[in-house]
C-alpha cells in the first residue's frame, strides 16, 4: 500500500521484460494506474486498539490483491487516514477522501460513530459504502451501504435468542439472567434487547444495570451482581470491561455460573483465567467448518505472520478481523463481477448478488441491506475460543460446556 | 432494598477505588499548589509508569516492586529535568496548562509506539487475591495501593509541615519575594518536589498496571475525576487530596450499589457542586 | 469609531465576504468541512475568552453549553419536527440560560474564582452528561439527525453548514472585538485584575459576569447545535467529552486570551494542525510533533501569539500617547455636593465586632480625620461605607440617599470614592488605563475619549503624567499612592475615602499630597481622612472622630478630640511620640 505510482510502473517495465525473456511463462502482475480505495480508521485516540485489527486486516488484503492481478488488472491502493476516533473528523476526511483525493472506492472506518458520519457523506456523493463494524443496523438507512458485520437488521432480538437458544439447550437450563451493559450506544442497545427477549422467554430478569462507557470502579458493580444471584450472566461489554468485571467478581470470591461477552477484547478475556468457559459471539473462528470458507486458508496465516510482527498479544482472526476481511472480499468481488468502478454499477451488483466471504455467504437484500444474523455463540475452551452453537457450526467434539 | 453486605462491600469497593484516585492526585495537588504548575502530564507519566511495569514485569519477569524501586528513581530525575525546563522559560500557570497537555500527547505517542495501541493486560498471579473479612471481601492490590496512598499522603503531609525543605516550599508559594528575602532558596526545593511529585506518578502507575487495563488513551479517563479531587482536597494539601479522593470513590460505589451505575458521576459532582457553593471556605 | 477599530471591521468584513465567495464559486466540499470546523474552533474559543479570558473566570464548562446546544438541536428537530434553522436560537437561547443560571449561582460566592470556578463549571458538565445520558433525551441509543432536512443555502449540503458556521466566527469575532471596546470588555479586564477594585469603581461586576457567561454559553449553544447537524449522530460520549472544554483552554491559550483575536489565531493553528498529519502512516509521529510545536511555540511566547506579536510589532513602531493638552483641573463634582453620614454602624466578623454602633457625619467641603490604633476600625468603616461589606445594623446616607445594602458598584457611581491603604492598580493597565476606567464607570457617563482626557487631567494634576503609559509594576510606592488618588477623583466623588495615603511617603512627598487634598476640598468634596500621621492630620482635618475597638470615643476639633482623657488612654505616649 502507498506505493509510489513510478514503483508500480518500473513493475510494470519489470513484467514486460519478464515476459519477452520467459514468453512461455505468464506472471499475473497489475499494471497501470492503481485504483485507489479510501477510508479512515481510528488509529490514534480510544478506539485505537481494535482500530489496528482492521488495519492489519486491510493491509494483508491489499498485498494480497497487488500480489496477484490486483483489481481489473491494476494495482490497488489503500488511501488510509487517521481519523483520531472522532466522528466530525471521520466526516470531513471522507469528504477529502472523494473531493480532493478522488478516490475510486471507499472502504468504512471503524466503529458506529464514524460509520454514521461518513455513510452520511457517502450518500450525498452517490458512493458504494462497504463496512465493516457497524452495530445499530435500524439506523442505516442509505441504500448503497453493505454492512459486513453480519449482526442482520435486527440483532437485539436475534443476538439473545441465539445465545438464550444455546444455553438452554444444556443439561441445567438457567432461569435467572442478570444483565450488567456499558452504555456505549450499540452495546446497550443489542442488551436492552437480551433484556426483553428474556422476559418473553419467561427467563426471570433478576438484575439490569447500565454502567457509563469508561467507567471506573468494577467493585460495586461486581457486589450487585453477587448479590443477585443469576443462572446466567449477559455483560453488554466493550474492550477489557469484561476481564476487569470478572476479576472483580473473582475478588469478592464469586463466579457467576455462566456468563456471556458482547463485545470483549478476545485475547484478553480467553487467556485469563477468569475467562474460563466464557461465552461470546462469533462470525468466525479459525477452526473447521470456518477454515474452508473463502480465503480463509490464504488470509489466516498471513493475518499471524502480521500481527505477531506487529506485536499483538492475540494475533488470531475472530469477528473483528474476518468482518473487515469480508468487507474487502465484497468489494473484490463486485468489481471482479462487473468490471466497473461505477457506483451505480457496483451497488446493483450488491444488491441483487450474494457474495462468499470469510464469515459465509452474504447478501444485502433484507431490510436496511442486512442479510440474516450469521453470529454464533463460542466459548473458551482451555484458553482459546471455540464456536459451540448452533451446533453444525462447531468442530467435532466441541459442545457446550455446562458449568 | 439492597441488603448490608452490598453496602459494605460497595463501601470497601469505594474507599479503595478512592484511594487511587488520591493516589493520584497526590503529585498533582503538590505541583499545583507549591509550584502553579497545571501537570497534565502527570496522568501520562503515571500510565507510562504502569507500561513501564507491564514491560518489566512481561520481558523480563521482574516482580513489581522491583519495577517500582526501578521507576522511582528514573522518573524523579524526569520529574527534575521538567521542572529545568519549566524554571528556565518561567513558564505560567496557565501557560503550564499547554505545555503539559504538549508532553502528555507526546507520551502518548511514545506510549503507543512502543506497546501499539492495543489493550495491555498484566496478569499476576495476585491479580485477584483479596482478604476475608466477616462478609465482605477486601481485594489485596486495592487495599495496598490504598494503604500506599495513606503512608505518602501521610509522610509528605509530615515533610511539608516539619521539614525546612517543606517550610520554605509552602513560604515561596505564599509569596515568593518574601521568602527570597528570608533567604529560601526556591528554586533547589522546587527541583526535588518536582522529582517528587513525578516518582507518585511512577508508583500510581505500578498500582495501575496491576489492577487496571492499558491502552494509550486512557491517559484522559482519569482526567476529570483527579482534577475534582486535587481541589475537593485543596492545592498543596496531601491529606485532603487522600480524603477526597475516598468521599468521591464511596459516593460513586454507593450510588451504583443502590441506584444504578450509570448515575454514579451525578452524585459525585452533585456532592463537589453543593460543597463548592454552600461552603466554599472550607475548600 | 477609531481608526484601528475602522480597520478591524474592515478587515473582518473582507474575511467574510471573502470566505461566502469562496463558497460560492465552489470549493471541494472537503475544504469547506474543513474551514467549517475551523470556523466552529473559532466561535468557541472566541466565545470562552468572553468571560475566562477577558474577566479571568476559566471555565472548564464550554463543552456542557456546546452540548446542550446539540441536544437541542438534536431533539427539537427529531421529535419535534422543527426546522433545523429555528433550533439554532434555541440551542443558544437554552445554552446561555443554563450559563446564566449556573451564574447567577455561583457568582453570589464571592469566593468561588480561579481553581474553584474552574472545577464547578467542570462538574456541571459532568452532571449535564450524566443526566441526558440517563433520561430520554437520549437514553445512550444516541440520536441519529440524517432524516432531518437541511435547508440549501448552496449548491451542497457541506455549503449550508460552511456558510452558518463562517456566519457564526464572523459574529463571534465581532462581538469579541466589540466588547473588548466596550464598557463592558474594560469592566470584564477589571475583574480579571482585581474583582472588589473594579466594583469598588463602579463596574457592576455581578451584572457582567453573568452577561458574559450567558453571551459566552450562547454562543457555544448555536455552535453545537449546528455541529448537531454536521455530525448528524450524536452521542453522549463524544458530545461531553473533555476535547471541547480543553481544546478551548488550549486554543485560547495559545492565541492570547485577552485579545479579541487571540482565541481566533489560536484555534485556527490548532484546528488546522488536527488536520496535518492524518495520513495513515504518519499519524502517530505527527500527533507528536504538533504536540512539541505546542510546546516550542508557548515557551517562546508565553503571553500567546497575538500579544506577543503585536509587542514586538509596537516596539518597531512605537505608540504615541497623543493627548490633547488639558485645562488646568478637570471639574471633581458630577452632581450636587452632598454630605455622608454613618448612623450607628454595627459590623461583626465571627466572634470579633469590629464596629459598635459607630455614628459621623461629613459635610461638603470638610476634611474629618479618622483616627485610631490599629484594629480600631477604621479601614472597616470605609469597607462598609464604600459597600465592600454590609453593616449589619445602622443606615449609612449620601445626602438624601441611603447607601447601606446597595452593591458597591452603585455607591461608586453614587459618587462614594476611596483609596487602598496598599494600592490596588490593575496589573494590565497603564496608569492612564487605570483612571480612565474610574472616569468611564463614575457619575458622569463618558465617552471613551473624554474619558481618557479627563483621566490624562487627572493623571496632570496628581504629577502622573509622564507616567502615562506605564504598567504598575513599573510604578513607584509614591506613584502607586498617586495613582490611587488620581483614579479616586476621576470618578468625580462628591465623597472621597482617604485610607492612609501618606504612609511610606517622604516629606517632600507628602507635602505635595497635602496640597492636593486641600485642592480638592476647595471644589466642596467631602473627605474622610484615616491616617497615622499626626501632623497631616492636624494640619488638615476640619475635625476628628477618633475609634477604639468600633468605638467612637472622642470627636471635635483636632486639638480638643486629640486632647480628651480616654484618647490620650488609649494611644499612652504612642500619640504623642507621632504627633
Amino acid at each position: 500500500m502507498m506505493r509510489a505510482p513510478w514503483r508500480s510502473g518500473f513493475r510494470g517495465v519489470l513484467a514486460g521484460v519478464l515476459l519477452v525473456a520467459f514468453a512461455a511463462t505468464v506472471v499475473a502482475t497489475p499494471s497501470g494506474p492503481p485504483i485507489r480505495i479510501g477510508g479512515t480508521l481510528a488509529l490514534t485516540g480510544p478506539l485505537a486498539p481494535t482500530a489496528l485489527l482492521h488495519k492489519i486486516a486491510g493491509e494483508i488484503y491489499v498485498e494480497e490483491l497487488n500480489k496477484t492481478n490486483g483489481l481489473l488488472g491494476r494495482p490497488v491502493e489503500w488511501v488510509l487516514l487517521d481519523d483520531q476516533s472522532k466522528p466530525d473528523v471521520t466526516r470531513s476526511l471522507y469528504e477529502k477522501l472523494i473531493t480532493v483525493d478522488k478516490v475510486d472506492l471507499l472502504m468504512g472506518p471503524y466503529a458506529t460513530s464514524g460509520i454514521l458520519a461518513a455513510m452520511g457523506v457517502a450518500q450525498r456523493y452517490g458512493k458504494v459504502f462497504v463496512h465493516h463494524s457497524f452495530g445499530m443496523p435500524h439506523l442505516a438507512k442509505y441504500e448503497m451501504h453493505f454492512p459486513t458485520a453480519a449482526f442482520g437488521p435486527e440483532p437485539n432480538v436475534t443476538l439473545p435468542t441465539t445465545v438464550y437458544n444455546a444455553v438452554a439447550a444444556t443439561a441445567n437450563p438457567p432461569k435467572t439472567v442478570a444483565i450488567v451493559t456499558s452504555k456505549f450506544p450499540s452495546a446497550q442497545f443489542q442488551s436492552a434487547g437480551a433484556r426483553d427477549v428474556a422476559e418473553k422467554r419467561g427467563l426471570k430478569v433478576v438484575l439490569y444495570l447500565e454502567y457509563e462507557f469508561g467507567n471506573r470502579d468494577w467493585g460495586a458493580l461486581a457486589a450487585r451482581v453477587k448479590d443477585a444471584k443469576p443462572d446466567f450472566l449477559w455483560i453488554g461489554s466493550l474492550g477489557l470491561d469484561s476481564n476487569q468485571l470478572m476479576e472483580a467478581m473473582k475478588k469478592l470470591d464469586y463466579t457467576p455460573p455462566r456468563h456471556f461477552h458482547l463485545f470483549p477484547a478476545p485475547g484478553p478475556l480467553a487467556l485469563s483465567p477468569e475467562g474460563k468457559l466464557a461465552l461470546s459471539s462469533t462470525v468466525f473462528e479459525e477452526h473447521p467448518p470456518f477454515t474452508s470458507n473463502t480465503g480463509a486458508a490464504r488470509l489466516i496465516p498471513l493475518f499471524h505472520e502480521r500481527a505477531t510482527k506487529a506485536n499483538l498479544p492475540y494475533p488470531y482472526v475472530d469477528t473483528q478481523v474476518a468482518g473487515s476481511l469480508a468487507a474487502w472480499q465484497v468489494l473484490d468481488a463486485a468489481v471482479t463481477a462487473t468490471k466497473s468502478l461505477d457506483d451505480k454499477v457496483l451497488g446493483q451488483w450488491l444488491r441483487t448478488n450474494r457474495v462468499d466471504t470469510i464469515i459465509g455467504k452474504l447478501h444485502f437484500d433484507g431490510p436496511n441491506n442486512y442479510g440474516e444474523d450469521l453470529f454464533k455463540v463460542k466459548q473458551v475452551h482451555d484458553g482459546k475460543w471455540v464456536v459451540v452453537w448452533p451446533r453444525e457450526f462447531a468442530p467435532p467434539g466441541a459442545r457446550l460446556l455446562p458449568p | 432494598m439492597p441488603s448490608l453486605t452490598l453496602l459494605g462491600q460497595a463501601v470497601v469497593s469505594g474507599l479503595l477505588a478512592g484511594g487511587i484516585y488520591g493516589l493520584l492526585a497526590l503529585g498533582l495537588s503538590l505541583s499545583w499548589g507549591l509550584l502553579r504548575l497545571v501537570n497534565l502530564a502527570h496522568f501520562a507519566l503515571a500510565l507510562l509508569g504502569a507500561y513501564l511495569t507491564y514491560q518489566l514485569g512481561t520481558s523480563l519477569h521482574a516482580p513489581a516492586w522491583l519495577a517500582v524501586l526501578a521507576i522511582v528513581p528514573a522518573f524523579f530525575v524526569l520529574g527534575m529535568g521538567f521542572h529545568a525546563v519549566f524554571a528556565y522559560f518561567r513558564v505560567t500557570e496557565f501557560a503550564s496548562l499547554l505545555v503539559t497537555f504538549g508532553v502528555a500527547v507526546i507520551i502518548e505517542s511514545v506510549i503507543q509506539w512502543f506497546w501499539t495501541a492495543d489493550y495491555r493486560r498484566y496478569e499476576t498471579a495476585y491479580a485477584t487475591a483479596s482478604l476475608r473479612v466477616g462478609p465482605l471481601f477486601v481485594p489485596t492490590l486495592e487495599l495496598l495501593a490504598c494503604l500506599t496512598a495513606a503512608v505518602l499522603a501521610l509522610a509528605t503531609w509530615a515533610w511539608l509541615r516539619f521539614s525546612y525543605v517543606g517550610k520554605a516550599l509552602r513560604a515561596s508559594a505564599e509569596d515568593p519575594a518574601m521568602a527570597a528575602a528570608f533567604g529560601v532558596n526556591h528554586r533547589r526545593q522546587a527541583f526535588l518536589l518536582s522529582g517528587v511529585s513525578a516518582a507518585y506518578a511512577g508508583i500510581a502507575g505500578a498500582f495501575i498496571a496491576l489492577i487496571s487495563t492499558l491502552a494509550p488513551a486512557q491517559i484522559w479517563a482519569w482526567l476529570g475525576v483527579v482534577f475534582a479531587v486535587v481541589i475537593i482536597g485543596g492545592l498543596a494539601n496531601p491529606i485532603g487530596a487522600l480524603l477526597a479522593g475516598l468521599l468521591i470513590g464511596v459516593s460513586e460505589s454507593l450510588t451504583m450499589a443502590v441506584v444504578t451505575p450509570a448515575w454514579a458521576p451525578l452524585v459525585s459532582f452533585s456532592v463537589l457542586i453543593v460543597i463548592l457553593i454552600a461552603r466554599p471556605d472550607r475548600v | 469609531m477609531s481608526t484601528p477599530g475602522r480597520r478591524a471591521a474592515v478587515g473582518l468584513l473582507v474575511a467574510a465576504l471573502g470566505f461566502a465567495a469562496l463558497a460560492v464559486v465552489g470549493l471541494p466540499a472537503f475544504y469547506e468541512s474543513f474551514l467549517y470546523m475551523i470556523f466552529s474552533w473559532i466561535a468557541l474559543a472566541t466565545s470562552w475568552s468572553f468571560l475566562s479570558g477577558y474577566a479571568g473566570y476559566f471555565s472548564f464548562g464550554h463543552g456542557a453549553f456546546f452540548g446542550a446546544g446539540m441536544y437541542t438541536t438534536a431533539t427539537l428537530t427529531t421529535v419535534l419536527g422543527l426546522p433545523f434553522l429555528a433550533t439554532l436560537p434555541i440551542a443558544g437561547a437554552l445554552a446561555a440560560a443554563l450559563g446564566a443560571g449556573i451564574g447567577a449561582v455561583v457568582f453570589r460566592v464571592k469566593r468561588l474564582r480561579g481553581e474553584l470556578f474552574g472545577l464547578l463549571t467542570l462538574a456541571v458538565g459532568f452532571v449535564l452528561a450524566t443526566i441526558v445520558l440517563n433520561t430520554r433525551i437520549d437514553g445512550g441509543p444516541g440520536v441519529y439527525l440524517s432524516s432531518v432536512p437541511l435547508p440549501r443555502l448552496l449548491a451542497s449540503p457541506t455549503g449550508t453548514l460552511y456558510l452558518l458556521g463562517l456566519a457564526l466566527a464572523v459574529a463571534t469575532v465581532g462581538a469579541a472585538y466589540a466588547i473588548s471596546h466596550s464598557r463592558l470588555g474594560l469592566g470584564l479586564y477589571a475583574i480579571h485584575d482585581d474583582e472588589d477594585v473594579a466594583e469598588g469603581k463602579g463596574v457592576p461586576t455581578f451584572a457582567y459576569k453573568l452577561l458574559a457567561f450567558a453571551l459566552s454559553a450562547g454562543v457555544a449553544g448555536v455552535a453545537g447545535g449546528i455541529h448537531a447537524m454536521y455530525v448528524s449522530y450524536v452521542t453522549v460520549g463524544e458530545t461531553f467529552s473533555i476535547t471541547v472544554p480543553l481544546y478551548v483552554v488550549l486554543m485560547s491559550v495559545l492565541g492570547g486570551a485577552r485579545h479579541w483575536l487571540g482565541p481566533a489565531v489560536g484555534a485556527t493553528l490548532i484546528a488546522s494542525s488536527l488536520y496535518a498529519f492524518t495520513g495513515g502512516q504518519q499519524a502517530l509521529v505527527g500527533r507528536a510533533v504538533v504536540a512539541l510545536a505546542l510546546i516550542v511555540v508557548i515557551l517562546l511566547l508565553p503571553d500567546g501569539v497575538v500579544p506577543t506579536m503585536l509587542a514586538r510589532w509596537r516596539r518597531w513602531r512605537p505608540r504615541r500617547l497623543d493627548m490633547a493638552p488639558v485645562l488646568a483641573v478637570p471639574p471633581a463634582l458630577a452632581a450636587p455636593p452632598a454630605a455622608l453620614a454613618c448612623e450607628e454602624v454595627w459590623r461583626a466578623f465571627g466572634g470579633i465586632q469590629a464596629l459598635r454602633g459607630v455614628s459621623l457625619r461629613v459635610e461638603p467641603g470638610e476634611i474629618v480625620g479618622l483616627v485610631g490604633p490599629n484594629g480600631s476600625g477604621k479601614t472597616t468603616l470605609i469597607n462598609v461605607v464604600s459597600g465592600y461589606y454590609t453593616a449589619d445594623r445602622g443606615r449609612v446616607t449620601l445626602g438624601p440617599d441611603t447607601l447601606s445594602a446597595r452593591p458597591a458598584h452603585e455607591i461608586a457611581a453614587l459618587g462614594i470614592a476611596r483609596t487602598y491603604q496598599i494600592p490596588r492598580p490593575f496589573a494590565h493597565f497603564s496608569a492612564l488605563e487605570d483612571v480612565a476606567l474610574a472616569a468611564t464607570f463614575g457619575p458622569a457617563r463618558p465617552t471613551p475619549r473624554q474619558a481618557r482626557a479627563e483621566a490624562y487631567g487627572w493623571l496632570e494634576f496628581t504629577g502622573l503624567a509622564r507616567r502615562a503609559t506605564a504598567l504598575p509594576h513599573e510604578l513607584n510606592l509614591h506613584e502607586r499612592k498617586f495613582l490611587e488618588l488620581a483614579r479616586a477623583l476621576a470618578g468625580r466623588p462628591r465623597v472621597i475615602l482617604l485610607d492612609e495615603v501618606l504612609s511610606g511617603l517622604n516629606p517632600g512627598e507628602i507635602a505635595s499630597a497635602i496640597r492636593l487634598i486641600q485642592q480638592i476640598r476647595a471644589q466642596g468634596v467631602a473627605v474622610l481622612f484615616v491616617e497615622h500621621l499626626m501632623r497631616a492630620v492636624l494640619e488638615l482635618c476640619d475635625r476628628v472622630v477618633v475609634l477604639n475597638e468600633g468605638e467612637v470615643i472622642a470627636a471635635g476639633s483636632p486639638r480638643d478630640a486629640m486632647r480628651a482623657e480616654r484618647v490620650v488612654e488609649v494611644y499612652l505616649g504612642k500619640a504623642r511620640v507621632v504627633a
